[in-house]
């Protein structure tokens, strides 16, 4: 018996590895992060996908964040291209690192012959490099304000009177009176990263890099913006937490009135059932006395990408071209699963008339038809140019907006003045 | 004599057969990254581009504040935390060599357990013990030891305490296993005599347990501080990488940063690779020459 057994099942892997030496020219590596929105995504494209072509086999392999990823894919990179996947994601704020550092090492999808008119403008600037543009953008970033409508009404307000455009004054009014009729903070931020001054910044269209990729922080939002954070910080209203985790359980526990978020959290903050009729989402508040700034901002998405010498080219841009870019009914049907499914907003214009973006969603306050509204405010999302040292900057200007909160630092330019020091540093040409 | 020679040489030729295959490993895998980085010292070397600097990275790196406030936060972990943690694991053995008789297996097991316990695993796990709204503040706040909660992982004090308490944690045991095989090497008939003579407890420990573990305590020390000098995925994983404001950002962490999260730039971070392999050999000769001294 146990013979008969171990026979079969040498068999059966003597077989399955024989397939999967033949099937290889048909198969399509993927590297992605998330079971739970991207590595989801890219389940459901496969599925459409292969009612197209049912011999391709589209494989995810999952990773634990987005910077396993990213290590993975530099060593393979050193290694000459030995062991890349055929298509992997990259956050948007560290693909023009890669394209600067790697140059060669991505296919041009352009020359592929996608056509990125159809997708949103500021999704395209980040992979684009010249003539040639690299990529396929996936998820919007586009942010709003969250706040507990029931903590509102706790406080004595009508949640309804704060569904519209307001400045971050008028919202750090209201964190006061919520404040001092129900001493919670109002809105919950990680005090370890510069996420929370990005976005206010963003939204004025405000830019930290010139267009020769420079650090240029003449910008005439960038002071406003961190002025704001400081005196909510200030008067108690913002509740700091210590990475995401902590933040997570800080909103969902209700510790916090509110965050400022994007599109892609609505999965998180349903996760806790019991906070459902709840929440509602408020436009971007928008920064005073700056010329030009709009109640819309941004923060995170991603994009994925094909490798030059990925092992099986021709097949992931076929894959990617005719489910993540194409007007054929099942593909825009794909874009419209994902956003009900987990909140992946897309950013392929054409997908934006699903019936999901305007269907009821019982879970927020009074229904809000919430991806509807993130939809739109998209629209008016001022591009971000991240350049090659995005990255280094944040880290600098994160450490130094923690200085500020314990009060070694008092004024923005401070700030500004210590994280350039520590970047210089980091960078040094 | 002939005879003799051909022997050896036939001993020598089987004993090169037999260390071949760990010397074969020990090119591929030690030798060669050793030499191959050499070189990488001198290039400005960012992903796929890469140019002759000469000791530029050296030059960039005397400039690199973040670099010597990394580098100080290893030195400050070390000088406080090793010594707390070799005290306290010697401690521990001799209460369990001398004092526990029942139950001395599973009081090993308890303080060895946290040594094998995943890196990731234990920082992410005293992480969420110890956020601000953690369990260790909400027992302290509901016992009265506090009136508002300690930001354990937010204060760059604070930060810098967690760290040592996490390491003295994941360590002591290891070491305390150390002292433990070197007091069965004690022979009892020494401490015998010694009570004999009237010696009490204390003046035992310092005039006979003491000097002879010496070459344990060397030990642990030399390799907890080479340890120390490599931390990684404690700051990376519990303090958030190296936050609060780099408060406690270590070297290690900070070339790992330099080589895969802010730049690519492996040239750089090799070069601080070898300043730090250099710092950890100098520490190790000091602290050999200084403890080790008597027993030449």
């Amino acid at each position: 018996m146990k013979r008969t057994i171990s026979f079969v099942l040498t068999v059966a892997l003597l077989l399955s590895t024989a397939a999967v030496g033949f099937a290889a020219p048909s198969k399509v590596t993927v590297w992605c992060w998330d079971p739970n929105f991207n590595g989801y995504a890219m389940k459901q494209a496969a599925l459409v996908y292969n009612k197209m072509k049912p011999d391709v086999t589209i494989d995810i392999v999952d990773f634990p964040n987005s910077d396993a990823v990213m290590q993975k894919m530099q060593a393979a990179m050193q290694a000459g291209g030995a062991g890349l996947p055929d298509v992997a994601l990259v956050q948007d704020f560290q693909i023009e690192q890669l394209i600067e550092n790697y140059p060669g090492v991505l296919a041009d999808m352009k020359a592929a012959g996608v056509d990125f008119t159809q997708f949103a403008t500021y999704k395209v600037g980040p992979m684009t490099q010249g003539s040639k543009i690299y990529g396929i953008p996936f998820d919007s970033g586009s942010t709003g304000l969250f706040l507990r409508a029931d903590y509102l009404k706790q406080a004595g307000l009508d949640p309804a009177k704060y569904q519209k455009n307001m400045t971050w004054t008028e919202v750090t009014a209201l964190g006061k009176i919520v404040k001092a009729k129900i001493n919670k903070p109002l809105i919950a931020f990680d005090s370890t990263d510069w996420t929370f001054v990005r976005m206010m910044a963003q939204s004025a269209g405000a830019q930290w890099f010139n267009t020769s990729g420079k650090l240029d922080l003449t910008n005439a939002a960038i002071r406003p913006a961190i002025a704001t954070l400081k005196s909510m910080y200030d008067a108690g209203i913002l509740y700091p937490t210590e990475g995401w985790n902590n933040w997570v359980s800080a909103f969902n526990n209700g510790d916090a009135g509110g965050l400022m978020s994007a599109v892609w959290i609505v999965g998180t903050i349903k996760s806790q059932p019991t906070n459902a009729g709840k929440w509602m989402v408020v436009p971007t508040p928008s920064l005073d006395g700056v010329k030009g700034a709009q109640n819309a901002s941004n923060w995170g998405g991603s994009s994925w990408y094909v490798f030059d010498k990925a092992p099986n080219k021709a097949g992931a841009i076929d894959f990617m071209k005719s489910v993540w870019a194409s007007k054929d009914a099942a593909a825009l049907g794909f874009y419209n699963t994902i956003l009900k499914g987990a909140g992946a907003m897309g950013t392929y214009l054409p997908s934006g008339k699903g019936s999901n973006y305007t269907a009821a969603d019982e879970f927020f306050y009074n229904k809000q038809a919430v991806f509807g509204d993130f939809a739109k405010w998209m629209a008016n999302v001022p591009a971000l140019r991240y350049t090659a040292n995005y990255n280094a900057w944040g880290s600098a200007i994160s450490a130094s907006l923690a200085k500020m909160y314990k009060g070694e630092l008092k004024t923005p330019d401070d700030v500004l003045k210590d994280a350039t020091t520590v970047y210089e540093q980091t960078i040094s040409q | 004599m002939r005879s003799r020679g051909a022997f050896e040489r036939y001993l020598n030729r089987s004993g090169w057969i037999f260390v071949a295959p760990a010397v074969a490993l020990f090119a591929v895998f030690m030798a060669y990254p050793i030499l191959s980085s050499l070189y990488l010292v001198t290039r400005k070397w960012k992903g796929l581009t890469d140019s002759f600097i000469g000791l530029g990275n050296f030059v960039r790196m005397f400039k690199d504040s973040l670099f010597w406030d990394s580098l100080g936060h290893n030195f400050i972990l070390m000088v406080v935390q090793v010594p707390v943690m070799i005290a306290l694991s010697l401690l521990f053995a001799v209460i369990l060599h001398h004092g526990v008789r029942k139950f001395r297996g599973a009081f090993r097991l308890i303080l060895f357990l946290p040594a094998i316990t995943s890196l990731v695993a234990y920082s992410i796990l005293f992480r969420i013990l110890l956020q601000t709204n953690g369990l260790a503040n909400n027992i302290m706040l509901d016992a009265g030891l506090l009136t508002q909660p300690i930001a354990w992982l937010n204060d760059p004090f604070w930060a810098n305490v967690t760290i040592m308490v996490a390491l003295t944690w994941r360590w002591t045991g290891y070491n305390m296993i150390f002292f433990l095989v070197g007091l069965q090497n004690i022979d009892p008939e020494i401490y015998e005599a010694a009570e004999v003579d009237g010696a009490p407890k204390v003046m035992q420990f310092f005039r006979i347990t003491l000097p002879l573990l010496l070459p344990v305590i060397l030990f642990s020390l030399v390799t907890s501080t080479s340890g120390m000098l490599q931390l990684f995925d404690e700051p990376n994983i519990l303090t958030n990488q190296g936050g609060p404001a780099n408060a406690t950002m270590t070297a290690a962490l900070y070339i790992y940063r330099q080589a895969f999260v802010l730049s690519s730039d492996f040239g750089y971070a090799t070069s601080m690779s070898y300043v730090i392999v250099l710092l950890a050999g100098v520490l190790a000769i000091i602290q050999i020459r200084v403890l080790g001294g008597r027993n030449k």
